[in-house]
């Protein structure tokens, strides 16, 4: 056995990531749009952004998927042409690192909608900490900045919380994913 | 997507692209560092000089492309501009509190967010794919694997925009109404992404079982169909580089606009 991800894992988590590249593409121009309103609203569909990560591990379950789908996201709206440009990049890997760092807290094991939204949560705060240099959110007045983190988290749970989960479950109907899951205990069970 | 998307080759599109996008990050860290608005002004100007005369993209397509850049600067100075700390008041609407700080610190956000877009722009238009990733695996010893798996996605994506529009059709011809609110948004984006995320997944893995039937393997001693060096562009970019970001210190320093040199709070 080859160690770490195969060529199957890899591809497949990299063009769901891409997939989702092309989203978050598309998902700039909302965010502006949005954002005109004013008061951080467009801070609710942020956690679109993290949800590349959350999906492809949800289906693939195996380590190191998460981040790789995060940062391969971010690289493709990054070559599609994405408005942030490089600090999309800088943004994924930070994003990736703190949702894979979940998943590896309960030792990729459990793939519920609890642990989807822990995972968007801890990317969220990765963000932020970013945010904290690249948009001098800390020089926001207090009240201001309490609302955008409230916002951008519960963005992360709504989106890539339930909304990835409820998709992976849908897509899990499909049969689809049992091509790249890892083998269970049950399945060797069934051919026991 | 436009169908024609021809361009010239300009000087740009011969830097060695992993150089390029290392540059790119290294520059994206100095703009983090840069606190002032003057230097940040010259500095996003001399990136814009690149996007505008050097790419080597027709004018009209320039121009479409721009127009994403007024919106990124508003929406990364904003919120900055209304909601910033600060002590000298401007305006103050309720919750709006406009300070000479806030107002200043906001403007750098929106200029900084261009100078992003422009760089990120600029290496989007002038740099192929399957360069960079020929390049990744020559330059920086990314494992082909992950390379292959890239350009192989990239491929598929034309075709994933295709099934999008099949998808479209077949759900008008079956006359599928879509309901309103939350709920029929969201029965909307499952019956447009279960499919295709699903023929996606079956198509990756076939693609990976039939890489591997024909011996496709990690090994490092691999042969490349394009090799990718380096050249006196890649120089060039680098002087043009060492040229713009001395200068806009120096004119920063001699011809400031604002007589603010630091935007952060409290400095």
């Amino acid at each position: 056995m080859e160690k770490g991800l195969k060529l199957t894992d890899i591809l497949v988590t990299i063009i769901i990531a891409l997939i989702f590249g092309v989203i978050y593409k598309l998902w700039g121009p909302l965010y502006g749009v949005v954002a005109t309103l004013g008061l951080h609203l467009e801070q609710l569909i942020y956690g679109m952004w993290f949800i590349a990560a959350v999906v492809a591990y949800l289906i693939i379950r195996k380590p190191g998927v998460a981040l790789l789908a995060e940062v391969a996201a971010a690289q493709g709206e990054f070559i599609f042409g994405g408005e942030w440009g490089v600090a999309t990049l800088i943004f994924g890997i930070g994003q990736g690192l703190a949702a894979e760092l979940i998943f590896a807290a309960f030792r990729y094991k459990r793939y519920d909608m609890l642990i989807a939204s822990l995972a968007g949560v801890a990317a969220a705060f990765a963000s932020i900490g970013i945010d904290f240099y690249y948009g001098y959110i800390g020089d926001l007045a207090l009240w201001n900045l309490l609302i955008l983190f409230g916002t951008r988290i519960a963005g992360a749970i709504l989106i890539s919380g339930i909304f990835a989960h409820l998709l992976v479950q849908a897509l899990e109907k499909t049969g689809v994913t049992n091509l790249v899951r890892p083998a269970t205990k049950e399945d060797y069970q069934a051919l026991g | 997507m436009p169908m024609d998307f021809s361009y010239k080759e300009t000087w740009l599109h011969k830097i060695n692209p992993s150089l390029k996008l290392l540059i790119m990050i290294l520059l994206f860290i100095h703009l983090l560092m840069i606190h002032n608005t003057n230097i940040l002004i010259n500095y996003m100007i001399g990136m814009i000089v690149l996007y505008l005369f050097f790419t080597g993209h027709p004018w009209k397509r320039l121009l479409v492309i721009s127009i994403p850049f007024l919106l990124i600067f508003l929406t990364s100075s904003t919120s900055m501009i209304f909601f910033g700390k600060g002590e000298i008041t401007w305006a103050k609407w309720g919750l709006v509190h406009i300070t000479e700080e806030s107002f200043f610190r906001g403007l750098h956000l929106g200029f900084r967010g261009i100078s992003f877009a422009v760089l990120g722009i600029v290496f989007a238009l002038t740099t192929r794919p399957v360069y960079l990733f020929y390049s990744l695996m020559q330059q920086f010893k990314m494992k082909p694997k992950y390379a292959y798996s890239f350009m192989a996605a990239i491929r598929l994506i034309p075709l994933m925009i295709e099934e999008m529009q099949t998808l479209h059709y077949a759900l008008q011809v079956r006359g599928v109404q879509g309901e309103r609110g939350v709920k029929g948004f969201y029965k909307k984006i499952k019956s447009y992404s279960i499919p295709l995320l699903s023929q996606s997944i079956r198509r990756a893995y076939r693609i990976a079982v039939a890489m591997e039937a024909k011996r496709f393997s990690n090994r490092g001693n691999r042969t490349y169909f394009y090799q990718l060096g380096f050249s006196k562009f890649d120089v060039i970019f680098l002087c043009y580089l060492l040229v713009i970001i001395p200068l806009s210190y120096v004119t920063a320093t001699h011809f400031p606009y604002f007589s603010i040199t630091d935007v952060r709070y409290g400095s």
